[in-house]
C-alpha cells in the first residue's frame, strides 16, 4: 500500500497495516525531520523492522536532493539476514510502482570467514586464522614479491578485483551475504573486499553493533560514512552491555606465556632485519621522529585492527622517544609483561582505578603513561616494518597493547579487577587481570556526536527513561508503544506453586530442591501433553540447565517428555546447537512437535524467534539475575550508583527482567500469531519484579494468573489453546480497528484523527 | 477385466484381459540395462509383455493392476470364505502376522477368540478384511517412525544372584544405535565377524556404556577396542560440518562466532557473571547427556531412511545407513522457507500453502488420549460448560438462522461451532468411559429424534449446496471420525462404541434417505 505521513509518500510492501506500525513510522518520521536521536520501544511481534526499513527508504525517496544513507545494525548475522530478507521483500515492492528510481543498493557486511570464497582461505577454522590466511595472499608485500617469485601463492578472486579497480562495482539491488558470495565466485572478484568497498555506495548497509560501537573494527570499516546517514540499533536492549564490551579486556597466563613467545619472534626479526635490511629500520625510526600519523599511510587496508581507544582520545602527536627504536620498544613490553605477571601472582580479588595501576606501573616497571598510550600504535609500526602476516599468532602481543594503551587513554568509567580464581570454582586456579569498562555511554559517544539521527529500538526497552542516562543522550522522540489485540494473542502467566502447593523458583537456596526440580519437570510433562507443535524452555544458565536434565534424565521425566515430543538442546558449541534449531524447526514444521532448551542469556535467547508454531509456549524457569557476586558486576553497580543515582538492586532487577522479556517475547511475529509466556518463579508474583516487565506482556498479564500452580495452569493454557484455535475476524471488531487498510488510512489523514486505531 | 491401449494414437491395437485369469505380473527392475517391461502372465500360462516409455508409467501401471487384483481377489474370496480353504498364501499369512504385532488391541482379540478356539483362524480375519487390504496398499506409502525413548534407557535385567546382568537388542534398538553413533557402526563394520563375533561386540559395546556412566573411563581409555566407543565421533563430526552449509542462514549461528569481534582472544568481558561459569574438561572422552539427545532427537526425526532394508542382518544394516548417510542438498527448499519466513502473514491476503494428508498409525491413540485429557479436567471447568443441550440449541438456532438470511461469512460462529464440538467430543468420550454402567444410554439418544433428523438434513442439504464452507467440512469430518473410530475399536467396546456411533449414522443416512425420498418424490410429481 502506498500512503502519505505529512509530506513523504511511504510504501509498504504489504496490503494492510497495525496502527501501531503507522504511528512507529510518524514518531519515526519526526525524528528524522528534527535530525536528531531517538528511543522507540515497540512490542515484538508488530513488524518493527519492515515499518522502519519502509519509511526510512520512502524518506530517501521523497527527498531526491539529500538522499540519506541507512546503517542498520543488528547483534547477530542471522539477524542480519533476516533484515536483508525483510528489505528484499520492500526493495521488491517499491521497484514495482517505482520503476528505476527506487531502486538501492544493500548489503550485508561481515567477517572475511563469513565472505571468502576461496577454499583454501575458508579451510582455516577460526575467523582469525581465515583473516590471516586472507592476509598471507593479498597483503602488499606479499603481492610485490610474487612478481619475482611465482611460486608466492596468492589469491585469484583478490588480484581480478584489483584488476578491475574502479570498474568492480555491485549493480543495485538487496545482497545478502549469501547473495554477495555468489556475484563474487560468479565474477571471480573478492566478495569481501568488493562489500568494504561498496559501503561508500550503498543506500543500505546492514552489519553487527561491533562495526560501529568497537573502536578497533568501527576505526578500520565505518572510518568513511557520512554525516547525513541514520543509524539504527535493533534489538537494542542489550546495547549498554555490547557498549561496554567493546572496550574490555583482559590479561590471563596464555595471553602473558604467548605475548614472551611473540616478542621472542619479534626479536628474531628485528635481528634479521638488523643484518639484511638494515635502512628499513631506520626508515622507521626516522619517520617516527618525524611525528608522521600512522593512520596515513595505511588507509584503505584493513592488516590490522584499529586503535582500541575512541577516535577522539587518541594523541595526535609523534611516538615518545623511549620506544621509537625497535628494540627499545621491545624492552619496554618485556618489563610491562613481567610487571603484569607478578600482579597476575596474587592470592586475593584486587580491584583498582586505572589512574592507581597506572602510577604503580610507573614506579616498580619505570614505564610512563604517555608511553603505554602509544603501545598500539608503535606495536602496529612496528609489525608493519617486519612485514608479518600471520596475525594470528600475534594476538596475544596485541591484546597486552590494547590493554596497556587503553589503560592509559582512560581514568574514569574503569576499573581493573585482578581475580586469583572463578569465584564460583574456587578449586581451579586461574588468574586473570580484567580492565573492565562500566560506562557504556564511552563507546557509543562517537556515534552520536557523528550520525544526525541515531535510532534505538527494540521490543524491550522498559523503563524507557533508563537508556538515555545509561548512554547520555538526549532523545527527541522517546516512546514506548503498546500492541492494540485483535484478539488476546498472548497468554503470560505466573506459575508460583506446582501441583503439590510447594513454592517453585530458582532462588539460590531453593533452585536445587529435589521438590522443585520435580515440580519444574511436571509442569513441563502436562504442557508437552497438551500444547501443539513447538514448546521452549528457558533456564536461569547452563549449569542449571545441566543439573535438571540430568535429573530429570534419573528420574523417568524426561522420558516423558520424550513421549510426546522430540527434545532438543542449546549446548555451549554453536554448530551443535544450530544443528540442535534447524532440526527442532524442522520438528515443528512436519508436525512431530518438539521442545527446546535454552539459556537465557545464551546464544539462542539472544536472537533466534519462535514464532508461530516454532513456540506455542515459552517457560521461564526461574528469573535470571546475573552472578551478583561477581567482581565486575560489583564494580559496575558501584559505578552506577555513584554516577547515574542506579541502585543497585534496580538495575539486577531491570537487567534480569529484560532478559526473561527477551526470552518470552520471542514467540510473537504477527498479531495472527499466538502464543502462552510461564514464568515459572514466585518471585515473579511480587509487584516489584514484575512491574518491570515491558506494558505489552504487563496489560495482558490478568491478575488472576498472577499466582498459579501447575494444575491451574494447565487448564488455562487448555481453554486458551482451543480458543485460538478458532477462526477470528483479522480487522478487529467493535470498532477498535487492529489492521488499516488504505482507505481508513486515507480517512485518518482527512480528517486528522491520528488515535483513532485506540 | 483390464483394457490396454497403446500410447500410439495409429495403432488401434487393443488388449483384453480378464482380471481373474491374471497369475502373476512381473518386471524389470529399475537401473538395470533393460527397457522397463512388465510380463503379465495368466493361469493359462500366457504371457502379455508391455514396453513402458519409462519406469514411472511402468510403476504406476503396475501399481494400478495390483489394485485390481486385490479387489478381484476379495470378491472371489468371498464365494471361497464358505469353503473353509486352508490354502493361504505365505504373503498373506506374514501380513496378518505384521498386523497383528503391530495392533496390540488386535493381538488381544486374537488371542481370546482364535487361540480359545471361539472362531477359526479364518472367520477372524474375514471380518478384517478391510484391515488387511488397506495395509497392504498403505504399507508401501508410509513408513513408521522410530521410538522416542533413548537408547540408554534399555535398562538390563539381572537375575538377582550374580552380578551377570542382560542386556535385550531388537533389530530396533540396533538400527538406533547404528544411527545415532557413526562410529559404532563404522566399528562394527571393521570388526564383525573378522575380529570378534557379534556377541561379544555387543558385549564389549554395553561395558564401554557401563564404564561410561560410571565416569570410569580411565579403565575404557586402556582397551583400545573400548575406547573406540568412547572417544568423541569423527563420523557426526564431519556430517555436522556438511549438514552445517545447509541449515537455514537466519538460524546460523557459528557464523556470528565468524563475525563477532568480541570474540577476540581476551577481549570483552570474560567474569561478569553474565557468562557462564565452565569446568574445563580436560578427559578427552568427553561426550555429554545434551549431546546424546540432540542427537537421537535428531535421528528420530530422520526416521527410517533404509526403505528397503527389512533384514535382521545386523551387518547389512550397518552398511546400508553408512550408503544413505549421503547428505542431500537441498538449497531451493530453504530460500523459499526464508523468504516465506521473512513475510508477515496476516497483513496480506492469505496464501495457500499445500496440505499434508493426515495419516496416524493408529487412530485409537490419539482419541483415547484426548479423552484422558477430558477425563483429568478440574471440575471447575466442566461446570463452567454448556451442556450438549444448549450446545445443540446454539447450533439449531444458527441453523435456523442460515434458513432465514442465507449463508452468510463466517458460515457459523466460531463460538457456537466450538460450543457444538467441544460439547460432542465430550460427551463421546465420557459415554464411551461411562459405557458398562449404562450402555444403551448415549447422547444422540437423548435428544428428540425428529428434531435430530431435521438437523441434520438441513447440515448435510447446506453441505451439498456449499460444498467448501468450513462448517460443513468440519461436519463430514467428525461423520468420518466416528466412522474411523469405529474402524479402529476392534474390540469388546465395539458394540457399544458402535451404539454410540451408529445414532449419528442412522442420522446422517436417515437424512440422506429423506433427501433422496424427497427427491423422487418431486421428480415423480413432475412426471
Amino acid at each position: 500500500m502506498i500512503f502519505k505521513i505529512e509530506d513523504v509518500t511511504v510504501y509498504f510492501p504489504y496490503d494492510n497495516i497495525y496502527p501501531e506500525q503507522y504511528e512507529y513510522m510518524v514518531e519515526l518520521k519526526r525524528a528524522l525531520d528534527a535530525k536528531g536521536h531517538c528511543l522507540l520501544e515497540m512490542p515484538t511481534g508488530t513488524g518493527k523492522t519492515i515499518a522502519l526499513l519502509s519509511l526510512i527508504t520512502s524518506y530517501r525517496l521523497s527527498r531526491p536532493d539529500s538522499p540519506i544513507k541507512l546503517v542498520y545494525c543488528t547483534r547477530t548475522v542471522h539477524e542480519m539476514e533476516k533484515t536483508l530478507g525483510e528489505l528484499k521483500l520492500l526493495h521488491d515492492y517499491q521497484v514495482r510502482h517505482l520503476g528505476a528510481q527506487a531502486m538501492i543498493l544493500a548489503i550485508g557486511l561481515s567477517s572475511r570467514k563469513n565472505l571468502c570464497v576461496n577454499t583454501k582461505v575458508l579451510a582455516a577454522e577460526n575467523r582469525d586464522s581465515v583473516d590471516a590466511a586472507c592476509r598471507k595472499r593479498t597483503a602488499s608485500w606479499v603481492r610485490a614479491l610474487s612478481t619475482e617469485n611465482p611460486n608466492v601463492e596468492l589469491c585469484d578472486y583478490f588480484e581480478n578485483y584489483e584488476k578491475a579497480a574502479d570498474n568492480a562495482l555491485l549493480p543495485p539491488g538487496v545482497y545478502t551475504l549469501e547473495d554477495l558470495r555468489a556475484f563474487g565466485k560468479n565474477r571471480g572478484w573478492c566478495p569481501y573486499f568488493l562489500a568494504r568497498h561498496m559501503v561508500q555506495f550503498a543506500n543500505v548497509i546492514v552489519y553487527s553493533y561491533q562495526y560501529l560501537l568497537d573502536p578497533k573494527v568501527a576505526g578500520i570499516i565505518s572510518k568513511e560514512l557520512q554525516k547525513e546517514s541514520v543509524v539504527v540499533f535493533d534489538e537494542a536492549h542489550n546495547i549498554d552491555n555490547v557498549c561496554i564490551e567493546a572496550l574490555s579486556v583482559s590479561v590471563r597466563r596464555v595471553t602473558l606465556e604467548g605475548a614472551n613467545r611473540n616478542l621472542n619472534k619479534i626479536r628474531q626479526e628485528i635481528d634479521r632485519f638488523k643484518a639484511t635490511d638494515a635502512g628499513r629500520l631506520r626508515a622507521e625510526y626516522n619517520r617516527l621522529v618525524e611525528g608522521l600519523a600512522l593512520r596515513g599511510d595505511l588507509s584503505g587496508s584493513d592488516q590490522w585492527l584499529a586503535n582500541p581507544a575512541l577516535p577522539h582520545d587518541i594523541l595526535k602527536e609523534a611516538v615518545p622517544g623511549n620506544i621509537r627504536r625497535a628494540e627499545h620498544f621491545v624492552h619496554v613490553l618485556r618489563r610491562l609483561l613481567q610487571y603484569l605477571g607478578v600482579r597476575l601472582d596474587t592470592e586475593n580479588v584486587e580491584k583498582e582505578s586505572p589512574v592507581s595501576f597506572v602510577s604503580s606501573l610507573n614506579s616498580q616497571a619505570g614505564i610512563e603513561q604517555k608511553t603505554l598510550k602509544f603501545c598500539y600504535d608503535r606495536l602496529q609500526s612496528l609489525m608493519l616494518t617486519l612485514e608479518i602476516t600471520d596475525t594470528d599468532e600475534f594476538l596475544p602481543i596485541q591484546t597486552v597493547c590494547d590493554f596497556a594503551t587503553l589503560v592509559g587513554t582512560y581514568a574514569r568509567g574503569f576499573s581493573i579487577i585482578i581475580e586469583p580464581y572463578d569465584e564460583r570454582m574456587p578449586h581451579i586456579p586461574d588468574p586473570i587481570l580484567q580492565l573492565s569498562c562500566h560506562d557504556a555511554s564511552l563507546a557509543i559517544k562517537p556515534v552520536f556526536d557523528r550520525f544526525q539521527s541515531v535510532v534505538i529500538t527494540s521490543g524491550t526497552l522498559s523503563p524507557i527513561d533508563l537508556y538515555p542516562r545509561l548512554l547520555s543522550f538526549t532523545p527527541v522522540v522517546s516512546r514506548s508503544f503498546k500492541m492494540s489485540m485483535t484478539r488476546d494473542c498472548i497468554c503470560p502467566m505466573v506459575l508460583t506453586r506446582g501441583s503439590d502447593q510447594l513454592p517453585v523458583s530458582t532462588k539460590f537456596d531453593m533452585r536445587s530442591d529435589p521438590g522443585v526440580v520435580r515440580n519444574y519437570g511436571k509442569l513441563l510433562v502436562e504442557m508437552v501433553s497438551i500444547v501443539p507443535d513447538g514448546v521452549v524452555c528457558f533456564f536461569v544458565s547452563y549449569s542449571y540447565m545441566d543439573g535438571i536434565i540430568a535429573t530429570w534424565n534419573e528420574t523417568g521425566i524426561l522420558k516423558e517428555i520424550m513421549q510426546q515430543k522430540l527434545v532438543f538442546i542449546e549446548t555451549q558449541d554453536v554448530v551443535e546447537t544450530t544443528l540442535a534449531l534447524d532440526n527442532y524447526r524442522r520438528a515443528c514444521d512436519c508436525g512431530r512437535g518438539a521442545v527446546f532448551f535454552s539459556v537465557a542469556r545464551g546464544k539462542v535467547a539472544e536472537g533466534i524467534d519462535f514464532d508461530r508454531h516454532y513456540g506455542r509456549l515459552v517457560v521461564m524457569y526461574g528469573v535470571p539475575f546475573q552472578y551478583t557476586l561477581s567482581k565486575i558486576l560489583r564494580a559496575r553497580l558501584e559505578y552506577l550508583h555513584d554516577t547515574f543515582q542506579i541502585k543497585e538492586g534496580d538495575f539486577l532487577t531491570f537487567d534480569a527482567l529484560r532478559q526473561a522479556a527477551q526470552c518470552v517475547g520471542r514467540v510473537i511475529r504477527s498479531k495472527a500469531d499466538y502464543g502462552m509466556m510461564i514464568f515459572a518463579d514466585k518471585r515473579y508474583s511480587r509487584h516489584d519484579k514484575r512491574s518491570k516487565l515491558p506494558g505489552w506482556i504487563l496489560s495482558h498479564l490478568r491478575d488472576a494468573h498472577l499466582n498459579l500452580s501447575t494444575d491451574m495452569a494447565i487448564h488455562i493454557a487448555r481453554e486458551f489453546l482451543r480458543k485460538m484455535a478458532q477462526p477470528y475476524d483479522k480487522a478487529g471488531t467493535m470498532g477498535r480497528k487492529t489492521l488499516l487498510t488504505q482507505e481508513d488510512l486515507e480517512k485518518m489523514a482527512e480528517t486528522g484523527v491520528q488515535d483513532m486505531a485506540y | 477385466m483390464l483394457l490396454f491401449v497403446p500410447n500410439d494414437p495409429k495403432s488401434d491395437l487393443k488388449l483384453k484381459v480378464q482380471t481373474h485369469n491374471i497369475k502373476s505380473q512381473k518386471y524389470t527392475k529399475q537401473g538395470s540395462n533393460k527397457p522397463p517391461w512388465l510380463n503379465l502372465t495368466n493361469k493359462q500360462g500366457r504371457s502379455h509383455i508391455f514396453e513402458f516409455e519409462n519406469y514411472p508409467d511402468m510403476h504406476a501401471c503396475r501399481d494400478f493392476i495390483t489394485k485390481a487384483l486385490a479387489k478381484c481377489d476379495e470378491e472371489s474370496n468371498k464365494s471361497v470364505v464358505s469353503t473353509p480353504s486352508e490354502q493361504l498364501s505365505m504373503a498373506e499369512f506374514e501380513l496378518r502376522f505384521k498386523l497383528l504385532r503391530e495392533n496390540s488391541e488386535l493381538q488381544k482379540l486374537h488371542k481370546q477368540f482364535v487361540e480359545s478356539k471361539v472362531l477359526t483362524e479364518d472367520e477372524f480375519w474375514s471380518t478384517r478384511k478391510k484391515l488387511l487390504g488397506k495395509y497392504s496398499i498403505r504399507k508401501s506409502k508410509q513408513q513408521m517412525g522410530l521410538k522416542s525413548m533413548m537408547v540408554s534407557g534399555i535398562k538390563p535385567s539381572s537375575d538377582g544372584r550374580t552380578n551377570r546382568v542382560t542386556f535385550t537388542l531388537t533389530s530396533e534398538i540396533i538400527f538406533q544405535i547404528f544411527a545415532e553413533k557413526p562410529a559404532v557402526r563404522q566399528a562394527f563394520i571393521d570388526y564383525v565377524p573378522k575380529k570378534m563375533t557379534e556377541k561379544d561386540f555387543w558385549t564389549k559395546y554395553f561395558r564401554a556404556e557401563y564404564l561410561y556412566s560410571t565416569k570410569n573411563t580411565a579403565e575404557a581409555a586402556e582397551d583400545e577396542e573400548l575406547a573406540v566407543f568412547l572417544k568423541p565421533d569423527e563420523i557426526l563430526a564431519r556430517e555436522a560440518r556438511q549438514k552445517m552449509r545447509r541449515v537455514d542462514p537466519t538460524l546460523d549461528m557459528d557464523a556470528d562466532q565468524g563475525d563477532d569481534y568480541t570474540h577476540l582472544m581476551d577481549h570483552g568481558i570474560q567474569r561478569d557473571g553474565t557468562n557462564d561459569a565452565v569446568e574445563p574438561q580436560n578427559d578427552q572422552h568427553r561426550r555429554s547427556l545434551l549431546q546424546d539427545l540432540n542427537r537421537h532427537a535428531a535421528v528420530v526425526l530422520e526416521g527410517r531412511c533404509i526403505v528397503d532394508v527389512e533384514s535382521e542382518e545386523t551387518r547389512i544394516v550397518a552398511e546400508a545407513l553408512t550408503r544413505a548417510k549421503q547428505v542431500s542438498k537441498a538449497n531451493q527448499e530453504r530460500l523459499e522457507r526464508m523468504s516465506r519466513a521473512a513475510e508477515m502473514e496476516d497483513l496480506q491476503a492469505p496464501q495457500n500453502f499445500p496440505l499434508a494428508p493426515l495419516s496416524i498409525k493408529d487412530p485409537r491413540d490419539y482419541f483415547e488420549s484426548q479423552q484422558g485429557n477430558v477425563l483429568s479436567e478440574p471440575r471447575g471447568a466442566r461446570a463452567s460448560k454448556r451442556n450438549v443441550y444448549e450446545a445443540y440449541g446454539l447450533l439449531k438456532e444458527s441453523i435456523l438462522e442460515i434458513r432465514m438470511t442465507g449463508l452468510s461469512d463466517p458460515l457459523v460462529k466460531p463460538e457456537v461451532s466450538f460450543e457444538v464440538f467441544s460439547s460432542l467430543t465430550r460427551t463421546i468420550s465420557t459415554a464411551k468411559n461411562i459405557i458398562g454402567k449404562n450402555p444403551r444410554e448415549s447422547f444422540l439418544d437423548r435428544l428428540p429424534k425428529s428434531t435430530k433428523d431435521e438437523v441434520i438434513h438441513d447440515v448435510i442439504f447446506n453441505h451439498a449446496a456449499t460444498p467448501s464452507n468450513p462448517c460443513s467440512r468440519n461436519l463430514t469430518a467428525y461423520g468420518l471420525m466416528c466412522m474411523a473410530m469405529k474402524q479402529s475399536v476392534q474390540s469388546d467396546l465395539r458394540h457399544q462404541v458402535s451404539l454410540l456411533v451408529r445414532s449419528m449414522q442412522q442420522a446422517l443416512d436417515a437424512a440422506f434417505q429423506h433427501y433422496e425420498s424427497d427427491l423422487q418424490r418431486r421428480t415423480a410429481k413432475i412426471a
